[in-house]
Order: structure tokens, then C-alpha cells, then sequence
């Protein structure tokens, strides 16, 4: 079997996955069920996640979302994260408003699932709408795209799908947007977290793994063997999330 | 013991630090990792010719290394020059074959004649498969006997193509590295593909170990896929010597 260096014991666990979904995936056969997202980050050493409905991502927003806050009451492991459908913006006002009056914190977004491109006027006015609410954004697509509609706009926004070809980038944008932060799933090169640890800050960092579309132990075992010191990788690994949830680390 | 099939050495043009092939080493000795065919990336990417020299060079001074060829399908008499050239070395143990940098597409005329090049030198090839074109390397196969081919990603995200692909002849070979790590990719080609077929591969340094790792990690393969994907396969398609007889 696969034998790996010893880890420092506080790399045993990842207190905070930002990037958890659950629900129905239409083009794989996956369990991609509640129980099985939860055993999935247990058995792979993941304390929490941010849980989103691909109910709500996919199909439909409403009971998606309902989906979700039901479900982080049952699984106390997960913080719940809303969504919005980028095709109907005017329905987003309302839900957003929604969201945010039941104390939802976090709304995530899907451009590419969703077909917008990072000029649609309607992904630009559901950022503002979420901005003016406070929230924090998770997005995906791809950075060198879709920064730009969350630029300037004072954003706090984790962006889901940086890969280590887009580290420059992403660093040349962050040093002007303290809201901007990358999820560590793709950054996949010997130095891309360290890379942007160095020049930007860890708090520009949070740990996801997009379980349980993608496998878990991959990013997981990249960040535990990252070159990072003892507060960068708590940092990363949760205190940037923590933040998010307006909780200590 | 575990023999890495898909690897580079040399510097990259992103804003990554990867460039001394001693980084290889280290990542090799903090992951596991005995044995590694590169290919540099000069040669990959820009300079067949001057790559594959450097490479020549890296190889001496890193016994742990063993080398592709990389041959450029635009200019098959270098490439034909290149093998000449380094073969006699006993260094280079495969052929690299890029689809992306020299613009031509994997069922191309050029990379099918440098595929059948590689099978005259008694070479298996590493090729950079990206998409559903993949399934044609069954009828190259078919064409060229003495071919035997590995599908780089495995087919990136065209996975599940590889894998039919994989089914279909016994001279196709797959290889797990890719930043998109798509959950149970790697036990679902486990489960369909001739365990002779399956390696293991990791696109470092521009990719850490940790990731195709971990793809492994989750594929929770038995003890004897653990054997034959990570280095029994390997050391007989390439004909690598090891302590323990593969």
C-alpha cells in the first residue's frame, strides 16, 4: 500500500471543506447522497463542510435550498450554503433576500453548470444583490474568466476552480481584492499554495475538495503535505472558512 | 516499490519553480517513489532536439530517472535521428508523444507514423490523450502489432472512453494523472480493464505526487492491483530491472 511520511498530528484533521455538494448527479452514476457525502468526509478526516443542494444548482432553486437547511439539521457537520439560478436573476433577488433572513451566510454559485458567461448581466446583478446582503460567494468556473464580475465590488468570494496554471493570476488580483480567495482543489503543483501563501496571504486560501464529485484524498493529502507553517495551515485548512461563518478559529 | 511512468523534468512557463530535476528526487523520496520515466519539458513543449539533450544530461547525473524520447510528429526524420541517437545510452526506455505543442491531433498521419517509428525501436509510447479521439488509438493498435501505447490521463475527461478503449485490445495502457480528479475514475477502469493494462503515473513536477496518490488512496485497490499498477506492470512494459522479479 501507499506509505506517506509521518504527518504533524494537527494535520490529522481538516477542520473546514468549503466545497461539499449533495443530491442527484445526472451524468454519473455516484452516490452522491447525504449519508454519503458525511461518511465520505469522515473517513477522509474532515471535520466540517459547506454543503450545497445540486438540487438547487441543477433543477430547482427553492426547494433546493430548503433541501440543504433541512439537511445541515440533520448532519450537524454541515454549515449550509444557498444557490441561486444564474438563468433567473430576477427570481435570485427574492431568493437571496431569503436566504439571507434565515440566516443563511453563504450563497454559491455555478456560472459554467448554468451556462452564463462572465459578462451575463444577470450574474452581475445577483453579485451585488449578494454583496449588498453580506454574503460570501463560492463560484466556480474558471478564474481567468470570471474574476472579473466580482472585481471592484468589495467581494467576499471563494473561487472554486483555480488551478495551479492560473496562480499568477490569481495573485495579481488578489493583491487589490482582500475578499478574493482560492479553494485549493486544483492547485496541484509542488509550490501553488505555497506560491500564493507566500505572495498573498493564507487568508486568501481555503481548503475544498468538491466531494463527492471528485475524490477526496487528492487535495486532501496535497494540503496536509503542504509546505506551509503551523498558522498558515490552520489558516487554510479552516480559519479562513471560520471567518466566513462570523465564528473563532 | 512503486515506478512513476509519466513524468518531466525541466521548467515550466507558469508561475511555478519546478525547474531542477533534484525537485524530482525530492518529491520522489517524500512520496515513495523508486523509479521515474521522464520527459524533459524544452522538449515537450518547444525544442525536441535541445530537450532531449538536457534530458540526456539530467539522466547521467540521476540514476533513479529513466527517460522518454520525446519525438516531435512534425519532424519524423529528427525524430527518427533522436531515437539513433539516444537509444544506445540505455537511458531512455519510451517514446513521449505530445499532441497539444506540436498542434496535431492524436489520430493524425504524423503522430500515427511516429507511433509506428516507436514500434519499429521496440519503444512502448506515452501519448497526451485528451478526449474522445482516445478510442482510435483501438484501430492504431490494430494496424501497428508490435505497438503498445500508453493513453496519458487516461483519456483526461474522456475517461470513461479510455476505458472502453482499454477493453478492447491488450496493447493499451492506462495511466491516472490529471488535476481533474473525478471521483472513482481509477476504480472504474480497475474494474473493467485487464489488470496487466493499469500504471501509475503523475505528471510531476508540474503535478505533486500527492494527487495521483490520492486517486490511488481512493481507488482502495487490493493488495495485488496495489502490486501490478504500481510497478510490476511497469517494470515489464519497459523492461526495468527491479530486486524483486516482476
Amino acid at each position: 500500500m501507499v506509505t506517506l511520511p509521518p504527518l504533524p498530528a494537527e494535520r490529522h484533521e481538516i477542520g473546514i471543506d468549503v466545497d461539499v455538494l449533495f443530491g442527484a448527479v445526472p451524468n454519473r452514476q455516484l452516490d452522491a447522497s447525504l449519508d454519503a457525502v458525511a461518511r465520505q468526509q469522515e473517513s477522509h478526516g474532515i471535520r466540517r463542510g459547506l454543503l450545497c443542494s445540486l438540487r438547487g444548482a441543477l433543477f430547482d432553486v427553492c426547494s433546493g435550498n430548503d433541501e440543504t437547511r433541512k439537511a445541515t439539521e440533520l448532519q450537524r457537520r454541515f454549515a449550509p450554503v444557498g444557490t441561486v439560478d444564474i438563468r433567473d436573476a430576477l427570481g435570485a433577488e427574492d431568493e437571496i433576500s431569503r436566504l439571507a433572513e434565515s440566516g443563511v451566510k453563504i450563497v454559491r454559485l455555478f456560472p459554467p453548470e448554468q451556462w452564463a458567461e462572465p459578462g451575463s448581466p444577470g450574474l452581475a446583478a445577483i453579485i451585488d444583490t449578494a454583496v449588498g446582503h453580506d454574503l460570501v460567494l463560492l463560484t466556480s468556473g474558471d478564474f481567468s474568466q470570471f474574476w472579473r464580475p466580482f472585481a471592484d465590488k468589495g467581494a467576499r468570494v471563494c473561487f472554486l476552480d483555480v488551478h495551479a496554471y492560473r496562480v499568477a493570476d490569481f495573485v495579481v488580483t488578489a493583491r487589490r481584492e482582500p475578499g478574493f480567495v482560492a479553494s485549493t482543489r486544483m492547485l496541484v503543483g509542488p509550490d501553488s499554495i505555497e506560491r500564493i501563501a507566500g505572495e498573498v496571504g493564507a487568508h486568501h486560501l481555503a481548503y475544498g475538495s468538491r466531494a463527492p464529485m471528485h475524490d477526496v484524498m487528492p487535495s486532501a493529502l496535497r494540503l496536509r503535505m503542504a509546505g506551509l507553517t503551523k498558522q498558515e495551515w490552520r489558516q487554510v485548512a479552516c480559519g479562513t472558512a471560520s471567518a466566513w461563518l462570523g465564528e473563532e478559529l | 516499490m512503486i515506478i512513476d511512468v509519466h513524468a518531466h523534468a525541466g521548467p515550466w512557463f507558469f508561475a511555478t519553480d519546478v525547474g531542477a530535476a533534484e525537485l524530482n528526487l525530492t518529491l520522489m523520496d517524500r512520496y515513495g517513489i523508486d523509479r521515474q520515466i521522464v520527459s524533459a519539458s524544452e522538449a515537450v513543449t518547444y525544442d525536441m532536439v535541445s530537450g532531449n539533450r538536457w534530458m540526456a544530461e539530467v539522466l547521467v547525473a540521476h540514476p533513479r530517472l529513466l527517460g522518454y524520447v520525446v519525438i516531435n510528429p512534425n519532424d519524423l526524420a529528427a525524430g527518427a535521428e533522436e531515437l539513433e541517437k539516444y537509444l544506445p545510452t540505455g537511458r531512455f526506455v519510451g517514446v513521449k508523444i505530445h499532441t497539444t505543442y506540436p498542434g496535431q491531433t492524436l489520430l493524425s498521419k504524423a503522430i500515427q507514423d511516429t507511433m509506428a517509428l516507436a514500434a519499429e525501436a521496440g519503444l512502448p509510447v506515452l501519448v497526451h490523450t485528451w478526449d474522445e479521439s482516445v478510442l482510435g488509438l483501438v484501430d492504431v493498435l490494430e494496424r501497428h502489432p508490435d505497438l503498445r501505447v500508453i493513453a496519458g490521463h487516461m483519456g483526461g475527461p474522456a475517461w470513461r472512453t479510455a476505458v472502453e478503449a482499454a477493453t478492447r485490445t491488450d496493447r493499451l495502457y492506462l495511466e491516472p494523472c490529471c488535476s481533474i480528479t473525478d471521483a472513482g475514475r481509477y476504480r472504474y477502469a480497475l474494474d473493467r480493464v485487464p489488470l496487466p493494462q493499469m500504471l501509475f503515473g503523475t505528471d510531476s513536477t508540474l503535478v505533486d505526487p500527492a494527487i495521483a496518490l490520492g486517486v490511488v488512496m481512493d481507488a482502495g485497490l487490493s493488495e495485488d492491483e496495489y502490486e501490478h499498477v504500481m510497478w510490476r506492470n511497469a517494470s515489464r512494459l519497459f523492461g526495468i530491472r527491479t530486486e524483486q522479479p516482476a
